[in-house]
């Protein structure tokens, strides 16, 4: 019997990608007197996959019957990609405060939204372990 | 795992070494005498300072190599570089160090630029303290699971 069903590997890589966030808005927020430094961005991999399927040559599994259906490489986690055309200011930087701050406000709020959804998970589970007592 | 915690504290350091700086400039406003070369004194030149992402750390050279993305850590200031914006001449001649003309060069420090760079630094140091106190709080939450 698989007692961890999915949700809790789901909830884990929700966590590493709200980590990886928290990192690069830090590394943005302290870099934001840096001259030509450009601001960084996490997508998420639901955003890669569907930027990577608009230039399909990436995409190529290998496919050994006629029966198999083509699918995506299984690679999840994030990718952080620089925006490099944008310049918010005279020095060349890209760093926009306000849209860090509200990234970091949001990134917080849905960090402590999956701790608590893990924490649940296992008060259930402690409860069927406990047989309701 | 603290990272994200020390890409912040790097940028604190640096935020407050540029304030360090710019308490210098106001302070020596009016030093004549910073440096003594071939018999005659030079004032105070502006000082700035030079702000760069930090990169060289192995880690991050390790994961570029291996073409996978990496969060650079924190900023560093790379250097301290004096202003070479010409010395106000102001007429003086009573002025011990004032030339044969009666005028005395003193520091190119403009109180406005410091002022200006003082809020922006203070701002910035605000900022990151955000972010310090967000990822702390985090970190504690994650203490959380499983309670």
């Amino acid at each position: 019997m698989k007692i961890f069903s999915n949700t809790i590997s789901i909830l884990d890589q929700a966590l590493d990608y709200s980590t990886t966030k928290q990192k690069v808005i830090s590394q943005n927020i302290a870099n934001v007197d840096t001259p030509n430094y450009k601001a960084q961005e996490v997508l998420p991999f639901k955003t890669v996959l569907k930027n990577e399927l608009k230039n399909t040559k990436h995409l190529s599994a290998q496919i050994t019957n006629n029966k198999h259906i083509p699918f995506p490489p299984s690679e999840n986690g994030t990718v952080t990609i620089v925006k490099n055309n944008i310049q918010y200011n005279e020095s060349g930087n890209s760093v926009d405060v306000d849209q860090e701050m509200t990234k970091l406000a949001e990134n917080q709020i849905y960090y402590n939204a999956l701790i608590d959804r893990i924490s649940g998970k296992f008060q259930t589970l402690q409860s069927v372990i406990k047989g309701g007592k | 795992m603290f990272s994200g915690l020390n890409i912040t504290s790097s940028a604190l350091t640096a935020q407050r070494l540029r304030m360090d700086v710019i308490s210098s400039n106001v302070a020596n406003i009016d030093s004549t005498r910073a440096e003594y070369v071939n018999g005659n004194w030079v004032p105070y030149r502006r000082k700035m300072v030079v702000l760069e992402p930090k990169g060289e750390q192995f880690s991050t050279l390790l994961n570029k190599a291996m073409n996978k993305d990496t969060v650079t850590s924190g900023v560093k200031v790379s250097r301290i570089v004096e202003d070479e914006t010409p010395y106000k001449l102001v007429f003086n001649p009573e002025h011990p160090d004032a030339n044969e003309n009666g005028y005395v060069q003193m520091p190119n420090v403009d109180p406005l630029k410091e002022m200006v760079d003082l809020i922006s630094a203070t701002r910035s140091y605000e900022a990151n303290v955000t972010v310090f106190n967000a990822s702390k709080s985090m970190l504690v939450k994650a203490l959380d699971i499983g309670k």
